[in-house]
């Protein structure tokens, strides 16, 4: 599975304070430590609260490419500043995200054609989440088509099913499970899946052990990736310990270590 | 895997007119694909969408059946690109090639010489290829009756004038031969007589595009009992359209691959066609033909087409029972292994290599080695009492002593109780087992 | 109809390991080869690179070997003198490399002391230019004694040395890592020992990661060669889709093991129906070469001068471009 670190985000003080001040220690170091627990790429938010978004993502995406060679993966309801900070990456990013509604696919699908970036796609619309998996595979198909029709194959993109915490909405985990599997035959090849993988343990007790049992609960189901903490030993342990029963990566007896270790 | 939904979407009608049920076209395809709904539920669907969706629905590798009776060889069918993945299901049929210019009937002789016996199986080369290369249709129609009078295995003819196979098919049309081949210049004629005389027919392109497009015109005629060649012949390049005609057919479900394949080789000098054959029969070659016809040519391939197309997710078992190695006498030594294929194999090399004559008594296992047995108390002091009175061993050997695997040392005691036999503990692993021989009967 | 031709798109490929050392590398070789280095799975030239091509080795004991009296009209003259027979497997036989098997070493054969094997190998090293694969008996005790004063001797040359496995793999990787020279890490038909065992030799010391060649254990045709052969197309594609620790350059001793079976030796006069001796032998192990190389193996090990002849002219064959 494919791990999109999500510390560097101006929703944690240590980075909004950093995005306010210039000061590119906590951000640099948020981006070694995930690199170096084996995130395959970097979220990079400044934050909801951010009052100049399209200068803070650039300075982030700058600081962070200083000490990281991880692809990027540009996260914002701005696209102004997704596509400041696409012009500045090294190599291809991920874009995050854009929800099935009209002009925003166009937007973010002509700037993903341009730049050859990958793109997070939200199974929403303006109606909001739905619950029914039909209904949300239904979106998936949509965006799908969509980028098709801009030139973007499938497996540039990957289709967020959309979590919500589990102690509030209970009756989606299922259907978020039977999503993943469908989005599948939509297209050949298929689009990839992700999840924002907290969100299930929002206001929850014992969230790191929620996290990770939806973690490989949802693999079985097919997830592709997911934006997660990649500093929870634990979770990458499950994850790497997924990896092996679902025969993705051959055993051996140090795979933990292997799985942590791709990045080194 | 079916039809993904944007595939079938591309064959809706995009109207989004709600008459099925589903709010627009592309859910509807979305349920069709999750086999949610049906497609008659369209009422505005085409032809071609129904077609499609219905050649979705079939193997990936039509099967192709040639020959008749107790020899008919079945092609095709295949699912998998390693056959660690499932395993390969129709072992490739091994065609020796006889040419009409050359002495047929001797060949034929030769020809039906060539099986073998091998560890408990079989081998059977299960074809021969009959090739005009006389251009004289009166002779090679002579050719293909003598030598379908000297075997009843199934036959290939090989000519590219549909008047020469004509001839042919007058007197073994019955037979189910596979024709080779059509071609651009030819394929209606042959495809009318393979379509008359029910035989199968090889489609024989310039190349992969080429190919593609004739069996699409073949198809079109009518016919659909089809092998591939894509008229390739040198080995790397063969090697790489094989491997396509394989992974479109299974990854793709390109309909016009979705056919077995043929390979023929080019090597004069018969060890480096035995090697250009075996390439051939490793990636993906359904039928190969080749000149070779000496027995300690065709052993080897046979033998490795056996081995390639085993079932990996099943234990190979050798029959159970008492094996010789060398000349063994009534006083040489026994040693006991199970039936498990691997097990018995290496057992029996080691064996060898001591080079004392021996027996090796295989109990029956159900194929799993010998700890696993054990656990599963398939390898106890019961089975193997009951092996030796089954394989007869008092009457074949004077002494009363067996060679135990070491892994199963603990068993001595009740084995010896069991079976009135004197029981030596053996090494752990076969590979100490010459050395142990030396020491103990050398 | 223009066909869509399949590539597989991999995210790495086969790490490259350099055998044998020239002069200005510090050894004495006249050429180093090069192998691994595949983008592609084998002989697929249309989907990706294969930089290097598979290279073929004949196998010289140490002392008379014990093999079918068929070898005589080959060897018979140099049985005694394992120099000899090294350089005629290359000037006579077309050898890319030579694999010196220090049999006599084995303590229940001559026993011969490390000293007198390295002297052995420095001999083999001065007869022939071509970089030299070296083995021991395969007694792991006796064998851990040969390895520090083997590469010792011949430091900068840039040796394979073997074999590690599992249980016994530090004195190999200790002599090789101290001394430049390549480790041969052997699993038994095993993917997962496999992968554990390069990534134990890896964590000795990183750099070895580049001087590692797999030996999965190749087993003869009729003999569990399916086995070695599935195992080997899983590691290779692993190793394509991106698993470093299997990503070594593999090697089979497909001659030594061929030679071992009933099916190789057996006379004409004993099994008429399996058709003549030495030619079966030569098409046994050739065939067993065959379906290695369509599994990916980097480096064959042959006995045969003829097997050894077949199977370049198929890798010549192979080698040939087959992009669309």
């Amino acid at each position: 599975m494919i791990i999109i670190g999500e510390r560097i985000n101006g929703m944690f003080k240590d980075i909004g304070g950093a995005i306010k001040d210039r000061d590119p220690a906590p951000v640099q170091e948020w981006a070694r430590k995930q690199e170096y627990n084996g995130a395959h790429y970097l979220d990079i938010n400044v934050g909801p609260s951010s009052a100049e978004p399209v200068e803070a993502m650039k300075w982030l995406v700058e600081v962070t490419q200083e000490v990281s060679d991880l692809p990027l993966c540009l996260d914002s309801t701005k696209y102004d500043a997704i596509e400041a900070g696409l012009k500045l990456c090294k190599q291809p990013a991920m874009i995050n995200s854009v929800p099935a509604e009209m002009p925003k696919m166009e937007r973010v699908f002509a700037m993903a054609a341009e730049h050859g970036a990958e793109v997070i796609c939200l199974a929403m619309n303006e109606e909001g989440i739905p619950k029914d998996a039909d209904i949300r595979v239904g979106l998936a198909a949509e965006l799908v088509a969509t980028a098709d029709a801009f030139g973007i194959t499938p497996d540039m993109l990957y289709i967020d099913p959309l979590v919500l915490p589990c102690n509030v909405a209970q009756d989606h985990g299922p259907e978020v499970m039977r999503t993943l599997r469908e989005i599948k035959v939509i297209s050949d090849p298929a689009p990839k899946t992700t999840v924002g993988l907290s969100n299930i343990s929002q206001g929850t007790k014992n969230r790191e052990l929620i996290n990770r049992t939806f973690a490989v609960m949802a693999m079985a189901n097919g997830l592709d990736s997911a934006i997660a903490d990649a500093c929870d030993d634990e979770l990458m342990a499950a994850v790497a310990s997924a990896r092996i029963i679902l025969d993705m990566d051959i055993y051996c007896d140090s795979y933990v270590d292997v799985f942590k270790q791709r990045n080194r | 895997m079916g039809l993904t939904g944007l595939e079938i979407y591309k064959h809706l009608p995009k109207t989004n007119c709600k008459e099925c049920g589903s709010p627009t076209c592309l859910a509807f395809a979305m349920a069709l694909a999750s086999g949610k709904a049906e497609l008659s539920a369209c009422p505005y669907v085409t032809d071609e969408a129904k077609e499609a969706l219905d050649s979705a629905a079939a193997p990936p590798i039509k099967k192709v059946t040639v020959g008749t009776g107790d020899h008919v060889v079945e092609l095709g069918e295949e699912t998998e690109l390693f056959r660690h993945d499932k395993r390969f299901f129709h072992p490739t049929g091994v065609a020796v090639l006889i040419s009409d210019t050359e002495d047929s009937a001797a060949k034929a002789e030769a020809f039906n010489d060539l099986e073998f016996d091998r560890v408990g199986m079989h081998y059977v080369t299960d074809m021969v290829a009959v090739k005009c290369d006389s251009g004289d249709a009166g002779k090679f129609k002579a050719t293909v009756e003598a030598v379908a009078g000297k075997t009843e295995k199934a036959m290939v003819l090989m000519a590219e004038d549909p008047a020469v196979i004509e001839g042919a098919l007058e007197v073994v049309a019955d037979r189910k031969p596979l024709i080779h081949a059509a071609t651009g210049d030819n394929y209606e004629k042959m495809t009318e007589l393979a379509k008359n005389k029910g035989c199968p027919l090889v489609v024989k392109g310039s190349d992969l595009h080429n190919t593609a497009e004739l069996v699409e015109k073949v198809v079109a005629l009518g016919y659909k009992e089809l092998v591939l060649d894509s008229g390739a012949r040198e080995t790397s390049q063969v090697l790489a359209d094989l491997t396509q005609f394989r992974r479109l057919a299974v990854r793709k479900k390109f309909r016009p691959f979705g056919y077995p394949a043929i390979a023929l080789t080019t090597k004069e000098d018969p060890r480096e066609e035995v090697i250009q054959a075996g390439v051939y029969l490793s990636k993906y070659a359904d039928v190969v033909v080749l000149k070779a016809c000496e027995k300690q040519q065709l052993l080897p391939l046979l033998s490795w087409r056996q081995n390639l197309y085993t079932d990996p997710q099943k234990p190979i078992a050798v029959e159970a029972g008492l094996y010789e190695v060398g000349e063994a006498g009534e006083e040489s030594p026994v040693y006991v292994t199970t039936n498990f294929s691997l097990t018995y194999f290496i057992v029996e090399g080691e064996v060898e290599s001591s080079r004392i004559p021996s027996r090796i008594l295989s109990v029956d296992t159900g194929g799993i080695s010998v700890l696993t047995a054990y656990a599963d108390n398939k390898f106890s002091a019961e089975t193997i009492a009951e092996a030796i009175k089954k394989a007869g061993l008092e009457d074949k050997v004077k002494h009363r002593k067996l060679v135990l695997p070491g892994h199963v040392a603990v068993l001595k005691g009740t084995l010896e109780e069991e079976s009135g036999w004197e029981v030596m503990v053996g090494p752990r692993e076969a590979s100490g087992i010459t050395k142990y021989a030396k020491e103990n009967f050398g | 109809m223009a066909v869509e031709i399949q590539k597989e798109k991999y995210r790495s490929k086969v790490g490259e390991v350099v055998l044998g050392a020239t002069k200005d590398q510090g050894g004495t070789r006249s050429h180093t080869i090069t192998v691994g280095g595949e983008s592609a799975l084998p002989f697929l030239h249309f989907e990706g690179e294969i930089p290097n091509r598979p290279v073929v080795a004949l196998e010289v004991w140490d002392m008379v070997p014990d093999w079918n009296p068929c070898f005589e009209q080959y060897f018979g003259d140099v049985y005694n003198d394992p120099a000899a027979w090294a350089k005629k497997c290359v000037d006579e036989y077309g050898a890319d490399l030579i694999q010196v098997r220090l049999k006599s070493a084995d303590p229940d054969l001559n026993d011969t002391s490390p000293e007198d094997c390295a002297a052995t190998v420095k001999k083999i090293l001065e007869a022939v230019s071509v970089p030299v694969i070296v083995i021991g008996c395969g007694k792991a005790e006796k064998d851990n004694t040969l390895y520090t004063p083997i590469a010792e001797a011949a430091a900068g040359e840039n040796l394979v040395m073997g074999v590690g496995e599992l249980e016994n793999y530090k004195a190999v990787t200790s002599a090789c890592m101290a001394n430049n020279h390549v480790v041969i890490a052997q699993s038994p038909i095993d993917i997962n020992i496999c992968k554990q065992l390069n990534i134990l030799i890896t964590e000795m010391s990183p750099a070895m990661s580049t001087r590692i060649i797999i030996d999965p254990t190749v087993a003869a045709l009729g003999y569990g060669i399916e086995y070695s052969y599935s195992i080997m197309e899983r590691a290779r594609n692993g190793a394509l889709q991106g698993d470093k620790m299997l990503g070594m350059p593999m090697y089979g001793n497909a001659g030594f093991e061929s030679w071992r079976v009933k099916e190789a030796n057996i006379l004409t006069e004993e099994q008429p129906e399996w058709g003549e001796q030495e030619e079966r032998g030569i098409l046994w192990e050739a065939t067993t070469a065959m379906a290695y190389l369509q599994s990916g193996i980097d480096i064959l090990v042959m006995r045969h001068p003829e097997a050894l002849k077949v199977i370049k002219g198929n890798i010549d064959d192979l080698m040939k471009d087959n992009s669309y």
